[in-house]
């Protein structure tokens, strides 16, 4: 017990969350070598690559439609401020990277602001960002999305739209994704 | 061999070269021993310090073992690339164009670029290619100073300076005292970094 009173006090550590989501993921087994739920401990100086090529990312789609790299991330601190910020860079030749509505080529890069969508092909990552005091380490949780995260894409795939056009209670009652739920109608 | 270094035969697209010019005030060129006269890099950060993960390695015990990197990255509507140094030292402060940056902090660099850190000054200068591939840097050892200062108590017009403004808070920069000359009635002589960031705390 004595060591517990005497340690030095633990620094809260920023945590960035994120959650995907594909519309193969379960046929493709895309996302099968992400750990899910389970947060992870980065160094701050770490550039964090996501893509295809398992020796160069930390973070792995398992789809040949993916770059090698396809983004990174790095975290960086702002000046005058005492929290990590992160930014998010292109590393795909092929295929732009959508962060909300800023469209990035090849090698940019943008600052992420506390919570955005990033999208490239059918890929959709909701990123947010919880700050924490220290500035040598910061933590990753991913989340798995069975369903899309945009609204514009909030129906199951599965379900057909009607041919009459009219509007079911099934739309008209929809608001967000995390609050659909097809027992409901 | 300046063309056979900046071209990539299958895309005989053109090389962006970083024109990296090193001094160290008490070792010399001594200090660069492990320094290559090129050095070709890819899209990823390129690193220095002291440590065997850094890309360009400096042997001197002063340097954190990641220091800083060199980021390549394109602005938004550029064809040519930019640069953007982060600091990696927790322990020592890197000044970029007069500029302190700490851990983490980071600024894109410009054409020409003075930069010091742990005793060492290097003046890096960035002719831009058109290839995204990579990019490659050439070192050049300089004999004498690159980065001067102007010393306070040696002139006239600085002491004018002092009564006429408020006093600078201590750790404040002041603009345009590091790594630029003021004019011919200023005596100007280099400093090590050391030296710098020492008064700087």
């Amino acid at each position: 017990m004595s060591s517990f009173e005497d340690a030095d006090t633990e620094e809260t550590v920023t945590c960035l969350q994120m959650t995907v989501y594909h519309p193969s993921h379960l046929q493709r087994g895309i996302f099968q070598s992400i750990k899910f739920y389970k947060r992870e401990k980065l160094p701050s100086i770490e550039v964090v690559n996501f893509g295809r090529n398992s020796s160069i990312c930390r973070y792995t789609f398992l789809d040949k439609q993916v770059s090698r790299v396809q983004f990174s991330l790095q975290s960086f601190k702002q000046f005058n401020s005492s929290v990590l910020s992160f930014e998010i860079k292109n590393m795909s030749k092929k295929t732009s990277l959508i962060v909300d509505n800023q469209e990035l080529g090849y090698l940019n890069k943008i600052d992420l602001p506390y919570k955005c969508m990033v999208k490239f092909g059918e890929y959709q990552l909701l990123l947010e960002k919880e700050d924490g005091e220290s500035v040598e380490s910061f933590e990753t949780q991913f989340i798995l999305s069975p369903r899309p995260l945009l609204q514009e894409n909030n129906w199951p795939a599965q379900k057909p739209t009607p041919e009459d056009g009219s509007c079911s209670s099934y739309f008209t009652h929809v608001t967000s994704p995390t609050e659909m739920d097809e027992n409901e109608l | 061999m300046l063309c056979g270094i900046r071209r990539l035969s299958s895309m005989d697209r053109t090389l962006t070269v970083l024109h990296v010019n090193l001094y160290h005030p008490t070792l010399g060129p001594a200090a660069f021993t492990s320094v290559p006269q090129q050095l070709q890099h890819d899209t990823s950060p390129l690193l220095v310090g002291r440590g065997h993960g850094a890309h360009l390695q400096l042997q001197l015990p002063q340097l954190s073992r990641c220091h800083l990197s060199l980021e390549p990255y394109l602005e938004k509507g550029n064809t040519v690339m930019a640069f953007c140094l982060k600091v990696l030292s927790r322990k020592s402060c890197v000044w970029v164009n007069g500029l302190p940056l700490r851990y983490l902090e980071q600024v894109p660099l410009g054409a020409s670029n003075k930069i010091s850190f742990s005793n060492i000054q290097m003046v890096v200068r960035i002719e831009g290619g058109t290839s995204l591939e990579a990019f490659t840097c050439l070192f050049h050892l300089s004999p004498s100073p690159l980065i001067y200062r102007p010393r306070a108590e040696e002139t006239d017009e600085w002491e004018s300076i002092f009564q006429e403004e408020p006093p600078v808070a201590l750790g404040e920069s002041i603009p345009g005292l590091l790594g630029f000359s003021h004019g011919p009635s200023q005596t100007c002589t280099a400093v090590s970094c050391q030296a710098l960031e020492e008064e700087q705390k």
